[in-house]
């Protein structure tokens, strides 16, 4: 700061106004100053250029560090996302397994599974339950309110943050009775 | 007072430059710009002291990481909003710091930025009266010219890929205006005030990932607002420029959108009805 | 007002210098014949995009800035492919609001016919691969990663094709999907 201070002094001793300088016609003055830099002519062409490689410099702004965490790492379209391509990958892996079952030795009928999973003790039969069961009800309940926002209806604010509310409670409440009753 | 400060301090590093070195400057830059600078040093017990944290980038020093510089002002002296606060800092105790503003009314739509973790126009914005630091991004994901100014070529260049204006064919029947039914006039309440800040669009994770491509909330808003307008004929042109897997459909109806738009009106519900549109 | 009272001359030689400056640029900043250094500059580039303050190791860094054309030109408008758009839109909306009652239906009744079942196995199928796809067009966009991009893309196809035919040997030789969940369920 104070550096630039010491600049502009320096500066306006230089170029400090007087009643010649100023009464002089602007052309006589062009003529008559003595520039410290010499102006380099620059076509259009030129200048685009160095605004290109000014652009490559430039950083990107922070996005996801920076935005509210509520409306990116917790909003209810990107679990949507999370949960289905979860389902999606489990019934994938599951079906191209029990496709390869015979070659491979695999035993994935359901009877098989039905009798692993009823070996399992009962805290990992209901942690498994609800594992599966939250992004289902999940996904269920977002997917259905983006059919009806797809109808251009629940676009009001406090629609929508009803609905962010009601559809993470619902899913958790429900997956946890599906999983303890069902 | 400012201007003359920042010219000279361009002549100063440009004179500089030449003597001492360029790596010397950048230091002594740096440690002018991570400094904490009070604005009241003899601030009374009643003061109200708010710290504004601001996201800084000089394109002088294109090398430097982008940083964080701390502000605080007594917000006794201070205006209401967050715009006020970033003027007295400009004014008062930092002339290089670069933002865009104009007509302090939210009507311009210059001052857009991300300002505790939502894009909004500071001067619309109250400054919290609460003790928590006030963060201040440039809008998200967009390329930085300079501290708080994002450039939006991109997004303008998408604006005018739309036809933002009428087209018709056919000349008025009486020679003179395009007439317009009331309730065809109502339809464009909620889209014609979108001042385009690009705060909504900045707002998009969609938009982050695919700007290229995606032409985001605010441009299709103003699509809408030409694809409903009873005076345009190009209605089916303009749909067939959004009919393919990038330009309308990366939305994905996140609404981040409607969530922030400061003028409060719905990109997001806008977007809706143009996929009703296109659909059945 | 300082502006006004600005002399002239001073103003002018600041005006110069800062032209002079901008368009030369001689020393740190980046070099003013662009041509030779071109690479360097892409290289700078690509260092200071790492550095940039959000997280270094970003979701899709965007890397540095480069825009077509002038300010003036419109971003190009592409050509309608309504079977990637609004078709496409449609056909999801239609197969995601059939899943719903054949998702909900086995809750009430238990499970459900075989008919119904392979149909709900259909269903979740497509539904499944058009998310993937969107999944992949969103992330893995094709302007900047065209090779990744198609071969996602067909990594998928064959995905879903194994899983439909392995679908379809489970759904004829053993009891059908909703029924398999039920009997795992109440194991």
């Amino acid at each position: 700061m104070n550096a630039q201070r010491i600049g502009v002094r320096a500066l306006q001793q230089v170029v400090r106004p007087n009643a010649f300088s100023q009464n002089i016609p602007r052309l006589m003055l062009a003529s008559l100053q003595t520039r410290g830099a010499a102006t380099v002519k620059v076509t259009p062409s030129e200048a685009q250029t160095i605004l290109a490689s000014q652009r490559l410099q430039r950083p990107v702004s922070p996005h996801l560090s920076a935005y509210d965490f509520k409306q990116t790492w917790f909003s209810a379209s990107v679990w949507t996302r999370i949960t289905g391509g979860g389902m999606t990958t489990a019934l994938y892996v599951f079906s191209i397994s029990y496709l390869a079952a015979p070659l491979t030795g695999w035993h994935l009928e359901s009877a098989t599974l039905a009798t692993a999973a009823a070996s399992l003790p009962f805290a990992a039969k209901a942690g498994l339950k609800l594992l599966v069961t939250w992004p289902f009800m999940f996904h269920l309940f977002n997917g259905t309110r983006h059919l009806v926002w797809d109808l251009a209806k629940g676009y009001k604010r406090p629609v929508i943050h009803a609905g962010n509310i009601a559809v993470w409670s619902g899913s958790l409440l429900s997956a946890l009775g599906i999983a303890c009753f069902l | 007072m400012a201007a003359l400060r920042s010219t000279s301090s361009r002549l100063f590093a440009a004179a500089s430059r030449s003597s001492a070195g360029p790596s010397m400057f950048v230091r002594s830059m740096a440690s002018v710009g991570e400094a904490t600078v009070n604005a009241d040093p003899k601030s009374s017990s009643s003061a109200r002291n708010k710290t504004f944290q601001i996201y800084r980038w000089n394109p002088e020093l294109p090398n430097e990481k982008p940083k964080m510089q701390a502000y605080t002002l007594d917000l006794n002296k201070t205006g209401p909003m967050v715009l006020d606060a970033l003027v007295r800092i400009k004014n008062e105790v930092d002339p290089t710091l670069t933002f865009r503003r104009s007509c302090r009314e939210g009507i311009c739509g210059s001052c857009a930025m991300n300002i505790n973790g939502q894009n909004t126009l500071a001067c619309l914005c109250r400054i919290p009266t609460d003790t928590n630091e006030l963060k201040i991004y440039p809008l998200p994901h967009t390329y930085v010219v300079k501290d708080l100014v994002p450039d939006l070529t991109h997004f303008y260049k998408q604006y005018k890929s739309i036809k933002p204006y009428l087209q018709r064919d056919t000349p008025a029947p009486d020679g003179r205006e395009y007439r317009q039914s009331k309730a065809d006039r109502k339809k464009l309440d909620g889209l014609y005030e979108c001042i385009l800040c690009a705060c909504c669009s900045t707002s998009c994770p969609s938009y982050w990932w695919n700007s290229e491509e995606y032409l985001g909330p605010a441009i299709l808003l103003q699509s809408y607002r030409w694809i409903i307008d009873s005076r345009d004929e190009r209605t089916e042109a303009r749909k067939a420029a959004l009919d393919n897997s990038m330009s309308l459909y990366r939305c994905h109806t996140i609404l981040n959108c409607t969530r922030t738009c400061p003028k409060g009106l719905n990109p997001g519900l806008a977007i809706g009805e143009i996929k009703k549109e296109m659909a059945f | 007002m300082a502006s006004a009272l600005r002399p002239m001359l001073l103003r002018q030689t600041a005006l110069s210098a800062a032209t002079r400056r901008a368009a030369t640029v001689p020393a740190s900043a980046f070099p003013s014949r662009v041509t030779p250094f071109q690479s360097t500059i892409v290289k700078n580039a690509g260092r200071i995009a790492a550095f940039h303050a959000s997280s270094r190791r970003s979701l899709l860094p965007p890397g540095p800035q480069v825009i077509k054309g002038t300010v003036n030109d419109a971003v190009p408008v592409p050509d309608p492919v309504p079977t990637h758009g609004s078709y496409h839109w449609t056909f999801e909306r239609v197969i995601a609001a059939g899943l719903i009652p054949l998702t909900v239906a086995p809750f009430a009744a238990g499970s459900l016919n075989p008919v119904l079942d392979a149909t709900l196995c259909a269903l979740l199928l497509v539904h499944s691969h058009s998310g993937f796809q969107s999944i992949i067009i969103d992330y893995v966009p094709k302007r900047k990663y065209p090779g990744a991009y198609k071969i996602s893309l067909w990594l998928l196809n064959i995905a879903t094709v194994l899983a439909g035919v392995g679908l379809y040997e489970f759904e004829t030789n053993d009891v059908g999907v909703t029924e398999a969940v039920k009997r795992v369920w109440n194991a």
